[in-house]
């Protein structure tokens, strides 16, 4: 048992440390985090971090060498996880591109798919989105209705899906239809690279209960795609999808960093805000509560590493990481809705006449986004009881 | 980094449930709540003979000379079995506390007893109020008397780690090594959870020797603070072996009780408690053993990181327990079923060496809530 980073481990924090303060958008370490709020703005704003990564090798750091990447170990991305999350790192725009799409071709993909796709990437130069979700194909993912349909030597593609980020910003998209119905619905799935600019794709962007328009639906009328553009085999799309989910390995530490980062600047307005002339943090029943958040937030950090250690031992990620992603996703909640308690009753108050900072409010109405994206709790507990516990699994069809 | 179980851990974690079990797992506390109290001097024993006795204990007098972290596994796998008697007192706070303030005269006498199992040691710290421990230094004598009352397990310890006044401040608090056996009225008092059995304990003119000061004298409290850290961490490790055992019970009681034609852990009302157990049990671990970490390491941060495993875990302790029982329907209220035993004892350690919100006041002063912080961060 061991709670501490070894040599090489410290030295890749500093350099990822002195990267950051050097490249980060002025002021943004001082707190001056302003990403433009319209579309085209944010759009922008996010395309040039992305290239800012890209060129100094932090884009996709597990990725081998000699594809440009670092290839980094586990335990690298994720101090990776908790450095982007210590200074409020921008969202990475293209982080479906580099955590999946490209590690999965390299993986499954063809000569040719790697040749087209790979280098664009990493650099940058082509943002994917992920064409997953549906309106009748939630949870229940596999029950997906979009149908990929051969003529000729093209494949046409009709259906809708949505929940799909950033696919307004996107010049890819990894989508699963349905190119054969057995009466099995994982079966006669098939996963396409397709192309956002195009005629048959249109995106409309959804507009969230924080005001913000991350998320989308897509729309797909006679949307065409090659036989080149097919990743694995034809009807075999449901095997990708996992495949590619399975590169995805420190989504979680993502969380569980945001968390620490969280919890610190909880205390911060606790310190900030006052009643009846004295600072909130002196409050007695405000330290307790900060304590329980201190415990637990503490607690969900030292889970995931414990997780982390079993999965480095036996080589292969288990059914833990749905426990990390239930208690941080609750504990996310649970934290921005006691910030929005500390505010008082100016708690409603946001954009310019937050009392604060907007961003509480924001994050606030975000987190309830937490316990639904990436799997909803109530699935995660499936997930957990019957993989690790070894319930009975639910009545399905 | 690693943040699992080491070989050795393993080894004595796997050593001591088989161990446990060979000696009949729950009926041990059951037998000993039953009045058949030798079931503890067997198990006392056997223990000795695997070495657990003295696993902290520097090989010089006659132990294994490791620290904390092994007894971590033997800890928790005692408290998935709710293990009765004063282990936690003897191995994570006389034994800790004799090596680090213990004379070189007082360690070849106690601590080669205790690693063979001989010298069993309980603590008596909180004062009857209405007859406060007092100790006057006579010649070459302390001469005790007051009383301490929720003592554990007296009856069966040897010896007493007792905090005594032995002057007219309330800083003048001083530890003595005592044996109670000699002359001392052990009175039982009855409780709930009947395998921590708890006495008043009165002095009357009771002489202590001098030479069994542990530590200098009116360094009490600071040598107490060390202490029970250390065993606040070791009865925080005990509880997520309880917490471990009720997920369990939970788990294999609702795959196999059927109502509706179907087991009961098919329902999601009923699957999704149990997995909200296990997460409990998941943070529970995870702030037991970062404690227990700082506790071996000496690191900054040990008062706070104890505190929060402790806070933490009896709470969490105390919700599992619950939550096994209404699991468990009808038979989980029924004193022949086990799930009131580690109710029972999840209450009996929720005030023990301090409370969720005493250890959450730590927390919040180890963080620099306090007002000092605030008035420099405001200029």
């Amino acid at each position: 048992m061991d709670f501490s980073y070894s040599e090489s481990e410290l030295l890749f924090q500093t350099e990822l440390r002195t990267w950051l303060e050097e490249n980060l958008p002025e002021g943004w370490l001082d707190g001056n985090r302003n990403i433009p709020a319209d579309n085209k703005g944010k759009g922008e704003f996010l395309r040039d971090w992305q290239r800012k990564l890209s060129e100094g090798g932090w884009a996709g750091i597990s990725w081998p060498v000699e594809y440009g990447g670092r290839g980094a170990t586990l335990i690298e991305e994720v101090i990776y996880e908790q450095e982007m999350a210590r200074v409020k790192a921008p969202p990475v725009l293209n982080i479906i591109g580099t955590a999946m799409v490209g590690p999965t071709l390299l993986d499954i993909g063809t000569e040719e798919q790697k040749e087209k796709y790979v280098r664009k990437i990493l650099n940058g130069e082509e943002i994917w989105c992920q064409g997953y979700s549906e309106p009748n194909a939630g949870s229940d993912l596999a029950s997906l209705q979009t149908k990929a349909v051969k003529q000729g030597d093209k494949w046409i593609i009709n259906g809708q899906k949505i929940w799909t980020s950033y696919a307004h910003l996107s010049d890819r998209c990894f989508l699963l239809a349905r190119t054969e119905n057995t009466g099995k619905k994982h079966e006669g799935i098939t996963a396409f690279l397709v192309k956002m600019d195009q005629p048959g794709v249109e995106t409309r962007g959804i507009r969230s209960i924080n005001d913000q328009y991350d998320f989308n639906e897509v729309y797909l009328n006679d949307a065409v795609a090659d036989d080149a553009d097919i990743v694995g085999e034809v009807n075999n799309g449901w095997k990708v999808s996992l495949t590619l989910l399975s590169h995805e390995r420190v989504g979680v530490a993502r969380q569980t960093f945001r968390l620490q980062k969280q919890f610190d600047e909880l205390v911060e307005l606790a310190e900030t805000l006052e009643k009846n002339g004295r600072p909130l943090i002196l409050d007695p029943i405000v330290q307790q509560n900060l304590a329980i958040f201190r415990a637990k937030t503490k607690a969900l950090l030292f889970s995931y590493y414990r997780h982390l250690t079993n999965s480095i031992r036996t080589g292969k990620p288990g059914p833990e990481g749905s426990m990390d992603k239930l208690a941080s996703s609750e504990l996310g909640q649970e934290m921005l809705a006691y910030a929005m308690s500390l505010q008082g009753a100016e708690n409603t108050l946001w954009k310019e006449d937050a009392l604060v900072d907007a961003s509480w409010q924001r994050d606030y109405l975000r987190s309830f986004g937490y316990t639904i994206e990436g799997g909803t709790s109530e699935i995660q507990k499936n997930i957990v009881a019957e993989r690790i516990l070894g319930l009975p699994k639910d009545i399905k069809k | 980094m690693d943040f699992a179980f080491n070989e050795e851990q393993t080894m004595f974690q796997q050593t001591t449930r088989q161990y446990l079990q060979s000696k009949g797992d729950l009926a041990i506390p059951r037998n000993y709540m039953e009045g058949k109290q030798e079931i503890l001097t067997q198990l006392w024993g056997g223990l000795a003979e695997l070495g657990f006795m003295g696993i902290n204990v520097p090989e010089q007098y006659g132990g294994i000379g490791l620290g904390h972290l092994s007894i971590l596994p033997i800890l928790e796998e005692m408290g998935r079995a709710v293990i009765p008697g004063p282990y936690p007192e003897t191995v994570a706070f006389a034994i800790p506390l004799l090596n680090e303030f213990g004379t070189e005269e007082q360690k070849k006498r106690y601590l080669p007893d205790v690693a063979s199992g001989k010298t069993k040691f309980t603590l008596a710290i909180i004062d009857d109020r209405k007859n406060q421990l007092k100790a006057d230094l006579q010649g070459d004598n302390y001469v005790l008397n007051g009383a301490k009352i929720l003592v554990a397990h007296a009856e069966f310890a040897d010896l007493m780690i007792v905090a005594v006044r032995t002057g007219a401040s309330n800083q003048d608090v001083s530890l003595l090594i005592v044996d109670h056996q000699l002359h001392a009225e052990c009175q039982p008092v009855k409780s709930i959870d009947e395998t921590r059995t708890l006495f008043t304990v009165s002095f009357s003119d009771f002489l202590v020797p001098k030479e069994n000061l542990l530590g200098q004298e009116s360094a009490g409290d600071q040598i107490l603070k060390a202490g029970l850290n250390e065993l606040t961490a070791a009865w925080s490790a005990t509880m997520v072996g309880g917490m471990d055992r009720v997920v369990d019970m939970s788990a294999q009681y609702v795959k196999t009780r059927e109502q509706f034609g179907q087991p009961v852990g098919r329902f999601q009302a009923v699957k999704h408690k149990v997995v909200d157990m296990l997460l409990a049990l998941e943070n529970a671990r995870s702030l037991s053993y970062y404690a227990s970490w700082t506790v071996e390491n000496k690191a900054g941060d040990t008062f706070e990181a104890v505190s929060m495993a402790k806070s933490y875990n009896s709470e969490a302790f105390i919700r599992t327990a619950n939550a096994n029982i209404q699991n468990h329907g009808g038979m989980g209220f029924t004193w022949e079923f086990d799930c009131h035993l580690f109710l029972k004892r999840a209450r009996s350690l929720e005030n023990y060496l301090g409370s969720p919100q005493e250890h959450r006041e730590n927390i919040a002063k180890e963080s620099g809530w306090n007002k000092e912080k605030v008035l420099q961060y405001n200029k």
